[in-house]
């Protein structure tokens, strides 16, 4: 059989491969973006520059693109950890929201009579138990009796997000600001209860990252606290192995049950954390509009582009963080702000066809294979 | 609650459920392959926009199904392409289509020289049958009532259910989800099964968001179907992959929504946030009595849902 190419499994792919994918996955979704933008007649140029400029172009846009990444980091590492060990946790967007309304419910109860650091403390955890209590509900199925958790977390995000709505729009509940009659809202949390921006902590920074908070430095130790225990540590060890191959994890003495069902919790635990820094932080209150972006879907496109790295998710979520902040910008130039919506998914398209790219190889069926020994000794 | 007020209501839950029938029998063909598409949510809103975009340039409502149709399973392909050609993640390349189709719906309705956002329809799909015997009482209007894409839908319902269960192709069809091995041993084309359903599914999911846009609210805003897409993926399972119990499933949802806006006016009010949740929770509820392996296979789960088939790995 004559084939004009042969695709053979690569057995450990080139650092350069596993760049050059996410990259072109990139380059890749704005040449798809620039073929839409040209046939709506609006120019490319203008549209990608602008986009540039808001998110990078000045401190104040510069900052703003960082409190975007913020939840991404997140949403992000959620995902990441999760998929690393074959867990699909495609509830990051509920699991954030959950998280939200746990932590903006302790701030609330708590009101003025917790002390400051105490007070955020407890909040942003609050954050992070909703996130893995929300996750943990698919989590046990899945690990008791063999329920699919893609259904189950999916389903799950749709639930948060009404729960969400009906606490500050279908209801009085104590997360509704009794004082908003017309238009419904979150009720504020006490400013005890909210994460310091840098400017507050030192005045000379203000101008610089304006209404940026201490929530960016949180996901940022969180992503690589997270690379350290999975890189650093015996548990660690035991998850990648486990990741692997359940079958060799067994083998080794990991209890995989037990580390699937932690890697699911602490997947949970990091939106839900998300979701506690942004009303800690940026929001103050249980925001539903704000909240509801979809930043828990976009963590997957972090994670997809970060090739589940936790560290490299930082750099990928401020992309994405950078496409979130331009979007809006683009309206005063005409163009709708759902550009940066259509360029996420098309990133996302890219990405996850590129995987195919980083797993196989492609060539000629005249060429000879040089690593086929090696290709066939990591995949037996 | 006098008599009109219940049919109108009925009336209204059948024209609900109907965008939700389509695209949840599109998932069926689509899961019955082994393909989970998680694209449903963006095949319908591309699907909603391009037949609004039909009917709105050259006011041909045909034309408006027919893009429809042909963007959903343009939409598809790049799913079908992902997952059965590159066999690279399912879940993830699903939801990449979602939020794409999310983004570019909107970005079409605003982004060129004549904004659809805002716009009615400059027609719509109506009642087929107005007075004689749509005047009949209750059964008139409940059967006679609709418009034809209510119609189509059952008959798809009953063509669909007929050939999964009772032709070849069907056999094949469900062999192909549940075995491709051996399917592939029996002489199917297990990857050209799945490209067919697929890209049929995404049609169906596509005319969906057509049925929203042209029908049940004429016009164009931002993401006008709601949750439409994920209650399609949330009823397959509660209908246990087949095509008749997603319809009544679909109907059901749509009659409980309908319910609650009449309750409003009457002054009784269940909050419709609660009532959004119902059909997720219950796909949950069905999900942990499903379980895994035997129950969920023998009420029709296929074994092979979202495992990526490869001949030389056999």
């Amino acid at each position: 059989m004559t084939r004009r190419f042969i695709v053979e499994p690569r057995g450990v792919a080139d650092s350069w491969v596993k760049l050059a994918v996410p990259v072109a996955s990139v380059v890749a979704a704005l040449v798809l973006g620039a073929i839409f933008l040209a046939i709506t007649g609006n120019s490319v140029i203008e549209v990608y520059a602008k986009m540039l400029k808001t998110a990078f172009g000045s401190w104040r846009g510069f900052s703003e693109t960082l409190v975007s990444a913020t939840p991404l980091i997140l949403t992000g590492l959620a995902a990441a950890v999760a998929f690393k060990m074959l867990v699909w946790n495609i509830g990051g967007e509920g699991q954030l929201l959950i998280g939200a309304v746990l932590a903006s419910g302790v701030a609330i109860m708590m009101g003025d009579n917790v002390p400051a650091v105490a007070a955020v403390v407890l909040v942003i955890s609050a954050g992070a138990v909703g996130g893995a209590l929300w996750a943990g509900i698919a989590a046990a199925p899945r690990v008791y009796l063999g329920t699919n958790e893609i259904i189950t977390t999916l389903m799950l995000n749709f639930i948060a997000i009404n729960l969400m709505n009906y606490l500050v729009f279908g209801s009085f509940s104590p997360w509704r600001d009794p004082d908003a009659t017309q238009f419904p809202q979150g009720r504020p949390i006490s400013d005890r209860a909210r994460l310091p921006e840098f400017g507050e902590l030192i005045p000379g920074l203000k101008s610089f990252l304006h209404r940026l908070d201490l929530g960016f430095v949180i996901a940022v130790v969180v992503a690589i606290l997270i690379w350290v225990v999975l890189f650093r540590t015996p548990w660690g060890f035991g998850y990648r192995v486990a990741g692997d191959s359940a079958g060799a994890a067994r083998y080794a003495g990991v209890k995989v049950s037990r580390t699937f069902f932690a890697t699911f919790l602490m997947s949970g635990a990091a939106a839900g954390l998300a979701g506690g820094i942004m009303v800690a932080g940026v929001l103050g209150k249980m925001d539903p509009r704000s909240l509801e972006l979809g930043l828990g879907f976009t963590g997957i496109i972090v994670a997809a582009l970060a090739r589940l790295n936790p560290v490299v998710v930082i750099p990928v979520a401020i992309l994405l963080g950078a496409l979130i902040n331009s979007g809006p910008a683009l309206q005063s130039i005409g163009v709708p702000s759902s550009t940066a919506v259509m360029l996420q998914g098309a990133i996302l398209i890219f990405a996850v066809a590129g995987e195919f790219l980083i797993r196989n190889r492609i060539r000629r069926p005249d060429a000879v294979p040089t690593e086929v020994s090696e290709a066939e000794g990591a995949t037996a | 609650m006098n008599e009109s007020a219940e049919i109108g209501l009925l009336v209204l839950a059948i024209a609900a459920g109907t965008p939700v029938v389509y695209a949840a029998v599109g998932e069926i063909l689509a899961e019955r392959a082994g393909v989970l598409n998680l694209g449903v949510q963006g095949m319908m809103l591309v699907g909603a926009v391009a037949g609004f975009w039909a009917v709105f340039t050259v006011e041909s409502l045909w034309l408006g199904v027919l893009l429809s149709l042909i963007v959903g399973a343009a939409a598809a392909a790049i799913h079908a392409f992902n997952s059965i050609t590159l066999r690279v993640n399912q879940i993830v390349s699903g939801l990449a289509l979602t939020i794409f189709g999310t983004g570019l719906s909107t970005f079409i309705g605003r982004a060129g020289e004549t904004q659809l956002a805002g716009e009615p329809a400059p027609k719509s799909f109506e009642p087929l049958l107005t007075g004689g015997l749509a005047d009949i009482p209750l059964i008139g209007p409940l059967v006679f009532g609709h418009d034809i894409l209510v119609y189509l839908s059952w008959l798809l319902v009953a063509a669909t259910s007929y050939y999964i269960f009772r032709t070849k192709p069907g056999l094949a069809l469900r062999a192909v989800g549940e075995d491709p091995p051996s399917a592939e041993s029996a002489g199917i084309d297990v990857a050209k099964v799945r490209y067919i359903h697929v890209l049929v599914g995404g049609a169906l999911a596509g005319l969906g968001g057509a049925y929203i846009s042209l029908a049940l609210v004429p016009s164009w805003t931002d993401e006008p179907i709601g949750q439409a897409g994920w209650i399609a993926i949330a009823l397959v399972i509660l209908a246990s992959w087949r095509p008749w119990r997603a319809l009544f499933a679909a109907y059901l949802f749509g009659a409980a929504g309908q319910l609650n806006f009449y309750l409003q006016t009457q002054g009784v009010d269940i909050p419709s946030n609660l009532l959004a949740m119902l059909p997720f929770v219950l796909a949950i509820l069905a999900m942990l009595v499903l379980a895994s392996g035997e129950r969920a296979r023998k009420l029709g789960a296929p074994a092979a849902l979202a495992i990526p088939y490869s001949r030389e790995q056999r």
